[in-house]
Order: structure tokens, then sequence, then C-alpha cells
């Protein structure tokens, strides 16, 4: 995103807290990405009047509440979509969406493939705890299948999805993984997506302690391994091999970057086509129009 | 039947043929000489092929609708002849393609018959491309269309592809003529002649639409194709990025509604075009939009329906979902369009009256509007004023929500200090916190509704035709498109001596109550025609109003003619 909102104000982490006290249950992993959001916008000096915060609607779509910013509260699947409205609107702005794994993959997954492709210039940060927890416990699209939940109490009878691999193929320019129990990680990786220009996906295992009691946080720390000395982020093969975790780990770092034309450059380029500007001359655009 | 200033040619035939080519290049003539032109069209479904029917109405005086039925008929095969011949009534013309073609037709009494070869010609000449400029060249002799620019519009046309292009059109034009002339004129019917050119843009309701758009002050337009809306989408894509704006395709109607509410967040004029099935699917955002309190403009060109129903048909069946399409109490602004004109004007208007209200928006068009072309004056974009939305001085604490006088909170582009805040579709207090208690959801269900209401005084008061104070035998209260064909159903019905009277808001919502009781305190009837089976106008009125309104429906995926209502209103005289 454009870099000329980086670096215009000096905020300590705890600075960008708004008057609103998270209300997520002790022990929600979500406590964890919210301070590596707080920190990422330290250390990037982003100044809150420049800084939009997108949700939908679950647990982890409450973060934007939390946070000094400009933000939207929209509706359950569809913040991707505002987002892009809104960073397509206004470059000038840093755009972030924030939300869970019901929320972005199985309501809000149509819209997915679609900001991934065409590179709109903004972050997602998904919290993936494998559950909807602010319905009290029904299986997502990333509900192990041995786990019974709230409408599913024989046990499940559905495999779960990979967001990593889809986002890879979907065209993401920027995918990477992180376990909420490392802040510092998590942090290091949204930063990295901030900086970033074009579409940043950040995946991030979050545990859920109320609903989802077989994914816990011992369960994605055990799950969670770095990614190998030497690893190529650039390398699409590796990154499709290696997120299909071969020894059973799920590996969490900078999964895959790319540098690619953004919607909002092929935006400006179609403008600068046809010599567009606020100023242009309407009356032209009427005699077209002339029999 | 039509006098003699005011002709209808229709053409029809196999898509692909020429036949809309046929007819542009005779409309696009005669505006050029400063005559009035209104189009109807039908289009099949298919990507190819299937029967296509373009009929032009041109006059020296104003026109209003389609008209009842054609003078003159043109059939290009002989589907199109099977299809219209119940209506070539005595006195009517047909040109038709023979000998040559694939059809032999029985001229009914009464009816003149010029017989064109059109298919053998363009053969002779070499490519049967040409057998709709074949057909130009004798229509244009034999009903007096303007030769001079005629040829200017056909030069526009070709030259651009090359000279050998135009050359063989003209080629292909003269040797039509030919066939013409050599015809005895027997019928009365001449485009009328030109009394000098007029200052016009000739241009379809959909394209209408979009300048509409670009002239109100347009920022952002996300589109998702949907028929018969999509050029709409296809006219401001061509035209936006001169003004510096952005249009993106969305991948489906729900995104695209979705990322105008993003875009209206940050600041800009914001909207989208699509038909029923996609303003089905923004339901949901609508709501949003109303309780975000998020400006935004959604045209609705309509279609048949339920479901994918008729898609290339005219029906007037969206209104119920336009006014209540949505959960919870969702107050929108509801308006329509009647004419080309209105396309312009309302497309600008609608965006401001979004900003002014921080509401939803929704313009209603309709399948034969979105086609029809019309001349209208040529708009001065320096008439069209931007209203821009309120925003916050600066001073004091920021609240987004703020309970003001006139119920309208100001509203924060991002990137402004101390106006950072939450739209938010939950209910919430004014600095946007969420807030479900009893009190503050009953204050903002008030503010909601109510910031709407000045609106009916701000547009003022909705068109009567008549005097207002006169009393009347009959009142017609129409909408949309069918406006222009009761306009002139109601000249027909006064001249002939019944008092009748019309009434055509285009505010449908808030509905201006109060108009419409004036209005049927003087009609001892009240007649309510419109193009959907349930006449859901009549409905809205029957249940805000204490009229008793007589409902008159259609819903064969055609428009009323306005032989249809002076029958009708006949019927319950």
């Amino acid at each position: 995103m454009s870099r000329a909102i980086f670096n215009n104000i000096v905020m300590k982490p705890k600075e960008y807290k708004s008057e609103v006290t998270p209300v997520w249950c002790p022990g929600c992993g979500d406590y964890g990405v919210l301070s590596s959001v707080y920190r990422t916008l330290s250390e990037l000096g982003i100044n809150p009047k420049d800084f939009v915060c997108v949700s939908g609607i679950g647990c982890s779509s409450r973060l934007p509440y939390f946070v000094k910013s400009y933000k939207m509260h929209t509706l359950h699947g569809r913040a991707g979509a505002v987002a892009t409205g809104t960073q397509l609107a206004r470059p000038d702005l840093a755009v972030m969406v924030t939300g869970g794994d019901g929320d972005g993959f199985s309501i809000g997954g149509g819209h997915m493939p679609h900001m991934a492709r065409k590179n709109v210039d903004m972050t997602y940060v998904l919290m993936d705890n494998g559950i909807y927890g602010l319905t009290k416990g029904q299986s997502s699209p990333t509900t192990r299948k041995e786990m019974p939940a709230y409408i599913t109490p024989y046990g499940g009878v559905e495999e779960p999805m990979d967001p990593v691999l889809y986002m890879l193929t979907y065209g993401a320019t920027y995918v990477a993984q992180a376990f909420a129990g490392n802040p510092k990680m998590c942090a290091e990786l949204i930063k990295g997506a901030m900086e970033h220009k074009g579409f940043a996906y950040v995946n991030i295992f979050s545990q859920c302690p109320t609903f989802n009691k077989i994914d816990t946080a011992k369960y994605y720390r055990d799950l969670v391994e770095d990614l190998p000395e030497g690893y190529d982020s650039t390398d699409m093969d590796g990154a499709m091999k290696i997120a299909r975790r071969p020894n059973g780990k799920a590996p969490v770092g900078l999964i895959y970057k790319e540098d690619r034309y953004t919607l909002c450059d092929e935006m400006k380029r179609l403008v600068d086509l046809v010599g567009g500007s606020a100023d242009y001359d309407k009356q032209k655009i009427i005699d077209l129009n002339r029999p | 039947m039509t006098g003699k200033s005011d002709l209808i040619i229709r053409v029809a035939g196999e898509g692909g043929e020429g036949v809309v080519s046929t007819g542009d290049f005779i409309s696009a003539a005669c505006a050029r000489a400063g005559l009035e032109i209104y189009t109807f069209k039908t289009f099949p479904a298919e990507v190819k092929g299937g029967y296509c029917l373009y009929q032009l109405r041109t006059s020296d005086n104003r026109i209003y609708n389609q008209g009842d039925t054609f003078d003159v008929f043109v059939a290009f095969n002989g589907e199109a002849y099977e299809l219209n011949k119940h209506l070539l009534e005595p006195g009517t013309v047909m040109v038709w393609d023979g000998p040559g073609g694939d059809f032999e037709p029985e001229i009914p009494e009464g009816v003149v018959s010029y017989p064109i070869p059109m298919t053998k010609t363009a053969k002779e000449l070499g490519s049967l491309r040409s057998k709709n400029m074949v057909a130009l060249g004798a229509v244009s002799v034999l009903f007096n269309v303007n030769e001079d620019t005629l040829i200017e519009v056909l030069t526009n046309k070709f030259k651009p592809k090359g000279e050998d292009v135009l050359n063989f059109a003209l080629k292909s034009f003269e040797a039509g003529k030919e066939l013409g002339l050599a015809h005895e004129k027997v019928d009365p019917y001449r485009v009328a002649d030109s009394k000098g050119a007029k200052d016009c843009i000739l241009m379809a309701g959909n394209e209408a639409c979009g300048l509409g758009a670009i002239l109100g002050g347009l920022d952002f337009f996300s589109a998702y194709p949907l028929t018969p809306a999509t050029e709409v989408a296809k006219y401001v894509s061509a035209q936006l990025p001169k003004t510096g704006g952005t249009l993106v395709q969305a991948e489906d109607e729900i995104a695209s509604l979705a990322q105008v509410l993003g875009a209206s967040y940050a600041g800009k004029r914001s909207m989208t075009a699509t038909s029923g099935p996609g303003l089905a699917l923004m339901a949901e955002l609508i709501g949003m939009s109303t309780m975000a309190e998020l400006p935004c403009l959604i045209i609705d060109v309509q279609r048949g329906g339920p479901s994918t129903g008729l898609p290339t048909k005219h029906e007037q069946s969206d209104l119920f979902l336009a006014i209540h399409g949505g959960h919870g109490d969702s107050p929108r602004i509801v308006m329509s369009v009647e004419d080309v004109n209105d396309c312009i004007n309302m497309t600008a208007e609608g965006l401001n009256i979004a900003e002014k209200y921080q509401a939803p928006v929704i313009l209603m068009s309709d399948g034969s509007l979105a086609f029809s072309t019309q001349t209208v004056p040529t708009p001065n974009p320096d008439n069209f004023k931007i209203v821009d939305r309120k925003r916050w001085d600066g001073k004091g604490e920021y609240k987004r929500y703020e309970m003001t006088d006139d119920l309208i909170s100001p509203m924060c582009d991002p990137g402004v200090e101390g106006g950072s805040h939450v739209a938010t579709g939950l209910e919430h207090t004014e600095t946007g916190a969420p807030i479900f208690a009893p009190a503050p959801h009953e204050a903002n269900s008030i503010k909601r509704f109510d910031k709407l209401l000045p609106l009916i005084d701000d547009l003022g008061p909705q068109e009567v035709d008549g005097d207002a104070d006169a009393e009347a035998d009959i009142g017609i209260i129409a909408w949309g498109s069918t406006i222009g064909v009761v306009r002139e159903a109601v000249q027909r019905l006064r001249a002939e001596g019944v008092k009748a009277k019309g009434f055509y808001p285009k505010l449908l919502y808030p509905m201006p109550v109060d108009q419409y009781e004036a209005f049927a305190s003087k009609c001892k009837k009240i007649l309510v025609p419109e193009v959907n089976y349930q006449g859901q106008l009549a409905f809205f009125i029957r249940a805000e109003t204490s009229i008793k309104p007589i409902s008159y429906t259609i819903c064969g995926g055609l428009p009323f003619t306005p032989a249809q209502i002076v029958t009708k209103v006949k019927e319950i005289s």
C-alpha cells in the first residue's frame, strides 16, 4: 500500500487501543492477533486517521472496534468486497480486513478468489479457529472432521479446507501463516503484508478455548513448524508443496510473495490512457451522442 | 391511425441481419433532420439469431411512447411476416423481401404491398450482408427519409471502416433506392419534412443513465453483467475514466453493492446498476446502507420475473422489492424514470439525493426504456448542480450518528484527524458503539424513516397532467415508462370530450400521500395501469391512502399502448 502513510507519527502500540474493551473469552487467540496489529501500526508509524479496518461478522470481526482507526463493521462475508471499494476509491489509505474462517471462506468464500487474483492493494488478516464462535460452535470450513459440533452431534461429515492452499491458487501475491500464540511472528508477517504492494493474506491459527476443544493452543503449537532454512518464498512450486504439509506440519512464516500490478494500478492506467482528469470537458462526452 | 407527421415504422427479421442498424440509421437521419424519435426494440434472449424487432416512431411534434401499432412494416423474412401479419390492418403498408426471399405473403385487403428483392439484390451485389442497406435504400425513398442526413449518417458510420466499406454500403443503398422508386407510391405515409436541425442528442435509456451519472459527478461504479441493465455499465466504463473515476466489474451483485458502500464510506459518489435478480441479491446490503447511513445509488432496469423469468422483456414488477425488499425496517428512497431525458436528469439527481439523505436510492427503469432510443435536448453540463453530503466541521467531539435537528448526521471521510468512527450494520449509539436496548433502536428507527420525509417537499409537487383544481371523470396514476403512454391516452380522451387527468409520481417512496389524496379528490374514478400481475402501485395506494383505485395490469412482456388505456377508460366509465 501507499508508502506515504508510513512513518507519519510516533505512537506506542498501546496508544492504538480504542476506548472499547475486547469482549473475547479468556484464552482466545484473537487477543494475540490484536496485540500484533497494535504493534504493526506502531512500527510502521501509521496515523490512525489513514487506517481503515474493515470486518464482517464473527468473534474476530469485532477486532476493528478495539483499534483506534476509521472502521467498518459490515455484513457476514462481505468485508473483503466492501474493503475493495474503499481501497479503490481511496488508494491513499491503508486498508485492512480482519475476520474469521467462517466469514472468509464459507459465506464470504465467493469473494476471496477475486480480491486475490485482482491483487487489490490491501491486507487480509484471517483468524482461523476452526469453528463458528459467535453462534456458539458450529463447524466451519476449517473444522476437522473428528470434532462433534453444535449441529453435527455425531461428529463431522465433511473434510476441512486449507485456506493457504486456496489463497496460493487464487493468485494472492503475499501469503503468510502464523500462530496467534507467537504475536511477534504475527506482527512481523502483518507488517510485511502492509508493506507489500498488492493483496496480502495472513492466515493465523487462533484458538477458540470455548467452542473448539480439539484445536487448542497446544495443538496449534505442536502443529506449526517454521519454514526450512533457505526457503525461497518467491517459488510458487515450493510454496504449494510445503503448504500441502508433506510432513504433517503446518508451515508458518512468509510462504509466498510476488510483485505484480495491482487493480488500482490498472484503474490509474485507464484514466491515463484516455487522458482523464476531474476537469475533463463533459460537453465532449455529451457530443458523442449527437445523431 | 396516426397523422401524417407522426409515422411508425416497424422493421423485423432475424437477429444479425441488420434489423437494428436499419432502424438506427433511419432514427439518426430523422434526428439529424430535427425530428423527434422514440424507438422500441425487442431482442432474442439467444446470443445469435432469433426474432428481432425494431419499431421507430418519428414526428415533428413531441413523442411520449412507442405508439399503438405500425403504419409501415418492413419484413426481412418469413418469420417476421408470420409474427406480424395479424397486425396488417387496412391502411397499413408492408415492405417485404421478395421475390427471392424465404416467403410469399398473402396481402390482406386494403394493405399496400411493396415487394423489394432484398436478399436477391444483396446476393447480386456480392454480399448478403448488404441486405439491410438495400432495404434502407428502398424504405428511405418510399417514405421520404431525409436523404442528406441519411447519407451523412451512413458516411459517419462506414467511413472509419475504410473507403471500400463505405462505397459498398452506398452502392447497396443506391440499389435499394432504385427498387423503391420502381414502385408507384399509393400510401399516404411520409416522414415529416425537416424544419431545420435541433440541438439534440440521440440515446437509449441505459446509455442515458450512464450519462446522467457522469454529469452527476459519479466517482465510483461497480458493475455485474445482467440483462437488461448491462449497457449502463458499458457506457460508464467508456466514459468514467475520462473524468478520473473508477469502474470495476465485481464477482456478483452482492460484491457490487458491497464495493459501492466501501467507496461511499471513503467519501466518493458511488453507484451500481442491475435488474431484479441482482436487486434481490443486494437486499441485505441495502439494509446495511440504511443502517450505516451510507449513500448509494442503485439503478434497477426491471425485466420479467420471478426467477430468471423473461430476461429481455419489459415489466414493472420490482416495486415491492424496491420499496420493501430486505429484512427489518429498512427505509430507502425509490424513484422511477419515464423516458430517456429522465434517465439523464434523475440519475444525476439520484446521486445528489443519496448524498444529501445518506440513504440508498433505487431508481427504477425498465426493459423497454433501457433500449428505447429517443431524442433529447442536448444537456448543458453546467446545469447539473452537485449536492454533496453533509460533512463534519471539525469542531468538538465527532459523533457519526449524532441526533441532529434535521436527523442528518455529519459524515467524515477517512483521513481527517479526529473524525475516526465506525460505520456499522449493528444498531448503535450516536458514536457508533453497538447497543441493543429498546430506546435507542426506537429512536434510530424513527430517525432513519423520518429523515427521508423532507425529500417530498424538496422534489416539489409530483406532476399533475391537467388543471389541478378541475374536476375529472377519470384520473390515471402511472409510474415509470407507462407515464408516456398515459400522457397520450389522456390527450386522446380529452380530444373525445372525456374529462381526464393524469398523476405521474416519480417519487415512489417515501410516498407523497397528500398529493395522491389531493389528486384523487378531484377525480370520480382512479385508474392505475401498470405492467405487472399484482398491481403493485395500486397495492401501495390502497395501503397508504384512502383511495380505492381500479387496477389495470398486463404482464405479457410488452409495454402498454395508448389505445389500450383509452379502451380501458371507456370500459370503466
